[in-house]
């Protein structure tokens, strides 16, 4: 008998203490994300007045506006084709030297610290950087290799020269998952792999890659997440008077015009709405085809 | 149960992430909370005001006349810089969220919005009863952007002007006369073509096309043509006389006399003549102290006024800045009592000395011209003497700027004529100037 009532008290003192150390958490996640969430969808019905008076209810009014909105489309095809490029690139190219810093080679940690400073680095400090390698006039790029491209003011191609950017400045934070991934993976399996003959190349499709498959899986969602929400770049790279940007601005870029440039949170609301909405329907789909490709040991 | 986790984790990263960017959207004044305790807690010792500016160039001039009324009222300034946009942004925020800087600068492009929220601190009393202020001293045009309704909501900080920079070593190379005040814009265009290299490696003329105050718009109401009307309700764009202006620098980028559109964009006009790539450009006063602080502008370049329309009317747009404070702000006094001492006489001459800006008290130029010996400063003042027209603005006027801005690169880039974007670009802001 005394022992249960101690183990209920234990149980509850336990439940407690577990509630309190989440709460900081919950209390920020509900006051920073969950309530502005509600918020956005709430103020994409309403024509926002200035400064956050005088908001007048329309309706869905601002959503029949985005479905004709030619700009919004385009952008949000922009956003697409920035993912498409920056996410499975950043991936393979992470995946391979993640293998390769994991093998015994000399001045390992060196290499690891080299590719993970772009991480450490500030986004816009990154791209004013890059912004003069792809100058077309006074850029390295173009110096060096004797080319007269406009990397950035071409709208064919401004989008993949600023998914460049991003893949560059995002490889060193996937290596450093898949390092993590790597450690978790005996090394019986290669040594048994080895005896049995298997090339190196056919232990990586082999072994490596579905036994790193939770890690990828992990990589890919959080990154294409990341890359719809691009906007520091873009923001930083181009101007308004570049004759690219509209094949380059993404669809947070365009909420942030609205929203803070011309003054219709309403629109801009409606905007994040959008993507939000996209987010949740592309992570949807790559949570439900994980069961095809990805294995929990 | 470990599948089920992965998906409820990566759910509330979805959620979380987009929760991010929305809490930029709908509590943008509230994550500014931070700072608003910590202004309260500065304000109410009352010993320290905010000062929220953009301009770098600007910040230690003005902190050195702040130190002087410090000196007098014992409570300290401090001057934050920004960058325009974000300047823009947090201003909105704060003005929103209930925390705006005590004295903070106000342009025409928003002056109108800020005065119709009530967000600004009216000063007309103040005005009225200090005995250091008369308005006569300034600059009507500027003193009326912060006006509405009789009743005066920030004080003229400068007056700016328009010129024409020029490279001499290119005019020498040439064997080309320096630009003066006989020229016209026809002159500007004929000058240019002699100054442009073929192989790219210099250009006649660069216009700015991210900034419409310092390059066209000063040909159009030299042309007598017009931006906006009289009562702002309709556009100038698609006026024969704008028209006619604009089409001047139509012929100069389709010939190829200045830089192409993408050049431009990302590098901009003052960084071109920094970099010996044009031999002219036109500038405002207030990029001064960026040309006399670069070794190459500061040995090669000189100033000389705009060329005039060919009936002879020579247009500067001018415009200047407002020094104003916040209506909800902890300590008005002290904010109105520092607007004030900015606004004297001596301070403004000081602005000058030191070769700030040109200021709004009239008489006070003289100073600023001897700033710099080795450029013709002479130019920005002549530019006083021409028609000043006040840069056009409306209570949207950021919204139809932005469009003009966008549309205008069919024209810049030749893709479309000028005077069919001319007159959609004319279409566009009267619907949004319908919407005020």
């Amino acid at each position: 008998m005394m022992l249960r009532i101690n183990n209920n008290k234990q149980r509850n003192a336990q439940f407690l203490w577990g509630w309190l150390f989440i709460l900081p958490t919950m209390i920020g996640l509900i006051i920073l994300n969950i309530i502005p969430i509600f918020r956005t969808i709430f103020q994409s019905f309403f024509k926002t007045g200035d400064f956050g008076k005088g908001n007048i209810f329309i309706g869905l009014q601002n959503y029949s506006k985005l479905f004709e909105d030619t700009e919004v489309w385009q952008s949000l095809w922009n956003t697409i084709k920035y993912v498409i490029v920056e996410v499975p690139v950043s991936i393979m190219i992470a995946l391979i030297i993640a293998v390769l810093l994991n093998q015994k080679i000399k001045g390992k940690s060196i290499f690891r610290t080299i590719f993970f400073l772009p991480m450490i680095a500030a986004p816009a400090a990154i791209a004013m950087v890059w912004r003069w390698l792809y100058n077309s006039q006074f850029g390295l790029l173009n110096n060096v290799f004797n080319l007269d491209v406009a990397w950035i003011s071409d709208p064919s191609i401004a989008i993949y020269s600023i998914a460049v950017i991003g893949i560059w400045s995002v490889v060193g934070y996937n290596i450093v998952l898949f390092l993590a991934g790597l450690q978790e993976i005996p090394r019986d399996y290669y040594e048994a792999a080895r005896i049995d003959g298997a090339s190196g190349i056919n232990q990586f499709f082999h072994i490596t890659i579905p036994l790193l498959s939770p890690s990828i899986f992990f990589v890919s969602v959080t990154r294409m997440i990341a890359a719809f929400q691009v906007f520091d770049l873009i923001y930083m790279v181009m101007t308004d008077t570049n004759p690219a940007i509209e094949k380059t601005q993404s669809l947070v870029y365009l909420f942030y015009q609205y929203s803070f440039t011309y003054g219709n949170k309403g629109y801009g609301a409606t905007i994040a709405v959008l993507l939000l909405v996209v987010i949740m329907m592309i992570t949807g789909i790559q949570i439900y085809a994980q069961k095809k490709w990805v294995h929990y040991s | 149960m470990k599948k089920l986790m992965a998906l409820f984790m990566v759910m509330i990263l979805a959620l979380s992430i987009a929760g991010c960017k929305n809490e930029t959207i709908t509590d943008q004044g509230k994550s500014e909370g931070g700072s608003t305790t910590k202004d309260n807690a500065v304000s109410k010792s009352s010993d320290k005001l905010t000062v929220a500016i953009w301009d770098t160039n600007q910040q230690a001039g003005l902190q050195e006349i702040m130190n002087d009324w410090s000196a007098q009222s014992g409570v300290k300034a401090e001057i934050q810089v920004l960058s325009w946009d974000e300047y823009w942004t947090l201003l909105e925020a704060g003005a929103s969220g209930g925390s705006m800087p005590d004295v903070f600068w106000m342009h025409s492009n928003n002056s109108q919005k800020y005065i119709k929220n009530n967000l600004l601190l009216d000063l007309t009393d103040q005005i009225l009863a200090s005995d250091k202020i008369d308005m006569n001293h300034y600059y009507e045009d500027i003193s009326e952007l912060y006006a509405m309704d009789q009743k005066q909501y920030a004080m003229p900080k400068d007056i700016d002007t328009i010129a024409l920079w020029y490279n001499k070593t290119m005019f020498d190379e040439a064997g080309v006369p320096y630009p003066d005040s006989t020229w016209t814009w026809d002159t500007l265009y004929e000058t240019a073509k002699k100054l442009t290299k073929d192989d790219g490696s210099q250009y006649g003329y660069a216009i700015n096309t991210g900034n419409n105050q310092d390059s066209y718009y000063n040909a159009i109401y030299a042309y007598s043509g017009k931006v906006i009307s009289e009562d702002k309700k309709t556009s100038g764009y698609d006026d024969p006389k704008t028209i006619e202006a604009m089409e001047v620098f139509e012929k100069i980028l389709n010939e190829g006399l200045s830089p192409n559109l993408q050049i431009m964009a990302e590098n901009g006009a003052d960084v071109l003549l920094k970099s010996g790539k044009v031999a002219m450009i036109t500038q405002g006063s207030w990029m001064v102290p960026g040309f006399r602080d670069n070794e190459y502008t500061s040995e090669n370049c000189d100033i000389a006024v705009l060329p005039k329309a060919p009936d002879g009317t020579r247009v500067s747009i001018y415009n200047g800045l407002g020094w104003a404070a916040a209506a909800n702000g902890k300590n008005t006094d002290a904010a109105w009592s520092l607007i004030e001492y900015l606004s004297t006489k001596e301070a403004q001459l000081k602005q000058a000395e030191l070769g700030v800006t040109m200021s709004a008290y009239k008489g006070t130029s003289e100073e600023w011209k001897n700033g710099v010996p080795y450029f013709n400063l002479q130019a920005y003042l002549d530019m006083l003497d021409a028609t000043l027209i006040i840069r056009p603005y409306s209570l949207s006027t950021s919204i139809w700027e932005d469009m003009v801005n966008k549309e205008l690169r069919a024209a810049w880039s030749g893709e479309a004529t000028m005077k069919d974007t001319l007159i959609k670009i004319a279409e566009s802001m009267n619907k949004t100037l319908a919407e005020e």
